[in-house]
């Protein structure tokens, strides 16, 4: 009998449970924040970064307490690895810190948990880069500002381009082509280019080219991913022929040897961002800074690529909004982000801060420049990373395994259609 | 008996009771706060929709019923992870277990002059850090310049792209699982080894028996109990392999190496916190069958 009652006790307390589960209703876009305060940054503030930017912040933000009298910014460096954990866990328990760098694909997933503050109107949406800002934008609103950004170019081997008869740099899908087989056939390179062969991560080499073949990522107004459109095809077919014809390497590690295959000329193109100038130079030596060069994406309808980088947030709880913002808006100003290039070589998000000599004297950085007008960025979705997962494994069996483009595309949108935006 | 005496002793008796209580006590909070409830969280959440937007409000979730089972078991991801994982298992704890027997005969027999060196140069992979390990392997498998396939080279040996190539980078973490794993095997039976009465073999060699029918009519069956234990361990180990594709290949080539806590951890990483933990207690039923099994077949028969 007892244990009967106990049972019935027990069973109505789960149902209870079970019975206060279920969603509220959700909210709709496009709100902008309430603006920032007038007078000078008051107070203390803690500011979360990671990797490099974490250990350089300090310094740069002296200058900002420097200038506001009173104001104590207290940066934590956060190493990349833990970073995401440390934000979920840190925005589940209420203990988010009032300002932090945040990946650029995170921020649909922290949007979507609440976490964030809009940016106030106060700031300057044109002055980004357009790329660069979408990555802020969840669902029409955005959430804090592009802090740095980086974007994926063509590097290639001036010497050995010119021992295989080219003067100039591709133009265009063919001649990237073109190029690549002359590499091999006329400079002694054992693969033409270096193209990753699907895998993680993969998707940021191949959707430079579907964004020059003007791919769109989303259909349906941005309610449904969109991998299977014609451009995307042909895309697919463009680049899965680079393996099926040897002129890049099918079999390609998990973990590439890009910068010693560069240097040595076994691999004397790839496509990569800003950080792998002084990868290349630290291998080659003093001279190797003139045996390449780094040009936009070859254009098929156009030539864009994939803008990334980091943004800046101000995450809701904070207990201090207005000097939180306050310092994410100086850091957003055109010559804090010259002296932040100057200090951690990232590259500005400010379009003006390009004008500054520092970054408008170098050739290559210029090429870096010039492509971020064009560049663009997957969709803040918060479901991003799972898709694209999905169209990382079917690229890879194109890339090794030679299946046809048209099919894996077609397993990668359905993937991508059960998978859904997350919304 | 009188009462009284009756009283004093249950009066005794519940006092040793309380204090029982009070010891066991902080053991019983931090086990049920720290074990008890996440297990029963997650088995909760493998019940939902959770997912990392629903970590500040846990109850706010639908509940789906079995749909994430249905649903891994749908998946053909999740299939693939399963095969390997049983590739893994299936390839990887026999062989684990045949290099550390054989490493323990020839450290118990063998081998007399600098045992202890040998031993401990067993055990060290055990003890080494994976990510260490893992990028000296890196170096060892490399296609062109690696010296595995140098090596291989020597005697006419074309060898494979052993991390490239689908079909070769499971048996090469195998190897590596292998390498890595035996040393704790091996001290084990070690240790097993050293029980198994000389006597016993004497009286077998007196009786005309050889080495080898010694081995397989003496030391095995004696062994049996060891036999179970590092069996039960090393599967239970490498069913939740992780570390190795983590490490090495990151699941691929064309998820050739992805195991089913790979492909877990990975759910989690999307904040699909229901489904990851619908895949986790799968993992935990095929453990406790696959151990149950091995009871079954290995336990001593009278």
């Amino acid at each position: 009998m007892r244990r009967t009652s106990r049972t019935i006790a027990g069973v109505s307390a789960l149902v209870l449970v079970l019975a206060a589960c279920g969603r509220g209703e959700d909210r709709a876009g496009g709100e902008t924040g309430a603006d920032i305060g007038q007078g000078p940054a008051t107070g203390t503030i803690t500011v979360w970064a990671m990797g490099a930017e974490g250990e350089k912040l300090p310094a740069l933000a002296k200058e900002f307490e420097d200038a506001n009298p009173g104001v104590d910014v207290q940066v934590t460096a956060i190493p990349w690895d833990a970073a995401h954990n440390k934000f979920t866990s840190a925005i589940t328990a209420g203990q988010a810190p009032d300002a932090a760098m945040v990946g650029s694909t995170w921020m649909g997933e922290f949007a979507g948990m609440k976490a964030l503050d809009p940016t106030p109107g106060s700031i300057d949406e044109n002055a980004f880069f357009e790329g660069a800002q979408r990555t802020t934008e969840v669902d029409g609103t955005s959430y804090g500002i592009p802090w740095y950004v980086e974007t994926r170019l063509l590097f290639y081997r001036k010497d050995l381009a010119k021992t295989a008869g080219y003067e100039t740099p591709p133009a265009d899908w063919q001649g990237l082509k073109n190029m690549a087989k002359a590499m091999q056939a006329k400079a002694g390179a054992k693969f033409g280019i270096g193209l990753q062969a699907g895998g993680t991560g993969s998707w940021q080499t191949l959707l430079p080219f579907a964004w020059s073949n003007g791919a769109q990522l989303t259909k349906d107004n941005g309610g449904a991913y969109n991998f299977d459109s014609p451009e995307m095809k042909e895309t697919l077919e463009y680049y899965g022929s680079f393996f099926s014809e040897g002129i890049a390497d099918k079999e390609a590690p998990a973990q590439p040897t890009t910068e010693p295959d560069f240097v040595s000329g076994r691999v004397p193109m790839f496509i990569s961002g800003p950080w792998m100038m002084s990868a290349v130079e630290k291998l080659g030596g003093p001279d190797f800074k003139d045996q390449y060069g780094v040009v936009p994406m070859p254009v098929k309808k156009t030539s864009s690529s994939f803008v990334g980088g980091s943004n800046l947030v101000v995450f809701k709880e904070t207990k201090n909004r207005d000097t939180a913002w306050k310092f994410v808006n100086w850091l957003a100003q055109s010559q804090t982000q010259v002296k932040w290039y100057r200090q951690s070589t990232d590259l500005p998000s400010v379009k003006s801060a390009w004008q500054d000599p520092a970054l408008s004297a170098d050739t290559k950085l210029a090429a870096f420049g010039e492509q971020l007008d064009t560049a663009q960025s997957p969709p803040t979705f918060t479901t991003w990373e799972q898709a694209i997962t999905a169209l990382d494994t079917e690229v890879e069996k194109v890339a090794r395994s030679g299946a046809d483009p048209a099919g894996a595309l077609k397993a990668a949108q359905s993937a991508a259609d059960s998978i859904g935006t997350g919304k | 008996m009188s009462s009284t005496t009756t009283g004093v002793v249950s009066r005794r008796r519940r006092g040793v009771e309380r204090a029982a209580w009070l010891l066991i006590l902080p053991f019983c909070l931090l086990f049920l706060v720290f074990t008890a409830w996440p297990v029963v969280q997650s088995l909760f959440m493998s019940f939902t929709d959770t997912r990392n937007r629903d970590l500040r409000t846990p109850f706010a979730v639908e509940f789906v019923g079995l749909d994430n089972y249905v649903q891994a078991f749908a998946d053909p991801i999740f299939r693939t992870a399963a095969a390997n994982t049983a590739y893994f298992v299936l390839v990887g704890v026999p062989l684990t277990l045949a290099v550390a027997l054989a490493a323990a005969v020839v450290l118990d027999k063998g081998i007399s002059r600098f045992r202890a060196f040998f031993r401990l140069g067993f055990y060290t992979p055990v003890i080494t850090s994976i990510v260490a390990v893992a990028v000296v392997w890196r170096f060892l498998l490399q296609d062109e310049y690696g010296l595995v396939n140098t090596v291989l080279g020597w005697v006419g040996i074309d060898g494979p792209n052993w991390l490239g190539d689908p079909d070769w980078s499971m048996p090469a973490l195998i190897l590596m699982a292998a390498w890595r794993n035996f040393g704790t095997a091996m001290i084990i039976f070690l240790a097993g080894l050293q029980a198994v009465p000389a006597s016993l073999h004497e009286a077998a060699s007196i009786d005309g028996a050889g080495a080898l029918q010694r081995f397989r009519h003496i030391t095995l069956p004696l062994l049996r109990p060891t036999i179970l234990f590092v069996s039960v361990t090393t599967a239970i180990g490498y069913l939740q392999f992780f570390e190795e594709p983590y490490v090495m290949t990151n699941g691929g080539p064309l998820n050739s190496t992805i195991s089913a806590s790979m492909y877990t951890y990975r759910q989690f990483g999307f904040g699909n916190y229901g489904y990851a933990s619908a895949m986790s207690y799968l993992i935990f039923v095929v453990i406790a069958v696959v151990t149950a099994l091995q009871f079954r077949l290995l336990r001593e028969r009278s």
